[in-house]
């Protein structure tokens, strides 16, 4: 039931937006895939920086308990809170990528 | 730093380098798998469904011990909800008359009381008989876990255990308690688990990738 009302209120909101950017702020509805593409391209960006945090905190937790003999649980880097940081991280970078193509543009253009 | 995107020569119209085009198309096809997975976990039994198959089928049958894994406690002494769970499945095992000797592991956090003790005592209120309570609280790690129940069991020959833990941790901790020695019924303790919304898929999601990992790292080191 819950699920089934989630997506319902999703797919609303979406048709919504659909009609506010087509209508309303003009938006080329031909751009839309394109949009949907770039989306995509930053939520796999989340993922990288999100699998680099947790390869990278298990690997500390692994080296400190081999190089001082001090137990660290594995579970330390168990935290929903890295899911947050990696979009953070995912979408900085993203924009930054974004912002060195259009500078490149303008270089030719 | 091409690959990336951050290079200003050489670039096409767009002003990105093929380089960098190819890394977009690697990260899209990265977010298409994570917003599939995601839509699929949130809004399909998938998780449920996983969680079932791994917990299946439970081996309640006599035997010498009910071995109930640890959790999670805070240093204030409340049980995790998973510690909650793993505790209420022992104690009603034991009650089923399944085996004689409940052993309930856990250590602490930052100074407070152990899990193991916190559980002990809830295993009393509950009318098990402190004589039929162990108690283990130096195991950090399920392999710890293992080794230090097989010392605390082999002085009264316990051969069979009911290992209670969740189904997910059911892959990683078994075969542990074999290689110590035992002959092993799994009881998980979250075969009764309802997770039919979207948040309780997603974190049932995590939990059995976060064991997955576990496992990989067990299998790698050589442990099970």
């Amino acid at each position: 039931m819950e699920s089934t009302f989630i997506a319902a209120l999703a797919g609303l909101t979406s048709i919504g937006a659909y009609f506010v950017g087509a209508r309303a702020l003009g938006l080329s509805s031909t751009r839309l895939g394109a949009a949907v593409g770039k989306m995509l391209e930053s939520v796999g960006m989340t993922l990288i920086f999100l699998a680099a945090n947790l390869t990278t905190s298990v690997l500390i937790v692994l080296a400190v308990r081999s190089l001082t003999g001090t137990f660290v649980s594995a579970y330390a880097t168990d935290d929903v809170v890295w899911l947050g940081v990696s979009l953070i991280q995912g979408l900085a970078f993203q924009a930054w990528r974004g912002s060195a193509a259009e500078s490149g543009a303008r270089d030719r253009g | 730093m091409r690959f990336l995107g951050l290079a200003s020569k050489p670039t096409d119209t767009r002003g990105v380098s093929p380089s960098g085009r190819w890394g977009n198309r690697v990260c899209r096809l990265i977010g298409l798998v994570g917003v599939v997975f995601f839509l699929v976990t949130a809004f399909s039994p998938l998780a449920p469904r996983a969680n079932q198959w791994l917990a299946n089928p439970p081996q309640l049958v006599p035997s010498d011990a009910i071995v109930v894994l640890g959790g999670w406690v805070s240093p204030s002494g409340l049980l995790s909800l998973e510690s909650l769970r793993r505790t209420n499945r022992g104690i009603d095992l034991y009650r089923r008359g399944l085996a004689p000797v409940l052993v309930l592991l856990g250590g602490a956090t930052g100074g407070g009381p152990t899990e193991a003790d916190v559980r002990a005592e809830q295993a009393r209120l509950r009318g098990v008989p402190p004589d039929a309570i162990l108690t283990e609280a130096r195991a950090r790690t399920t392999r710890e876990e293992a080794f230090l129940v097989k010392a605390l069991l082999q002085s009264r020959g316990a051969r069979t255990v009911l290992l209670v833990t969740n189904a997910g941790h059911l892959p990683r901790a078994r075969p542990l308690f074999e290689r110590a020695g035992f002959e092993v019924h799994t009881a998980p303790s979250d075969s009764l688990v309802e997770a039919d919304e979207p948040e309780s898929r997603l974190a049932l999601m995590r939990v059995l990738v976060k064991e997955c990992l576990g496992w990989l790292y067990y299998r790698v080191a050589g442990y099970i």
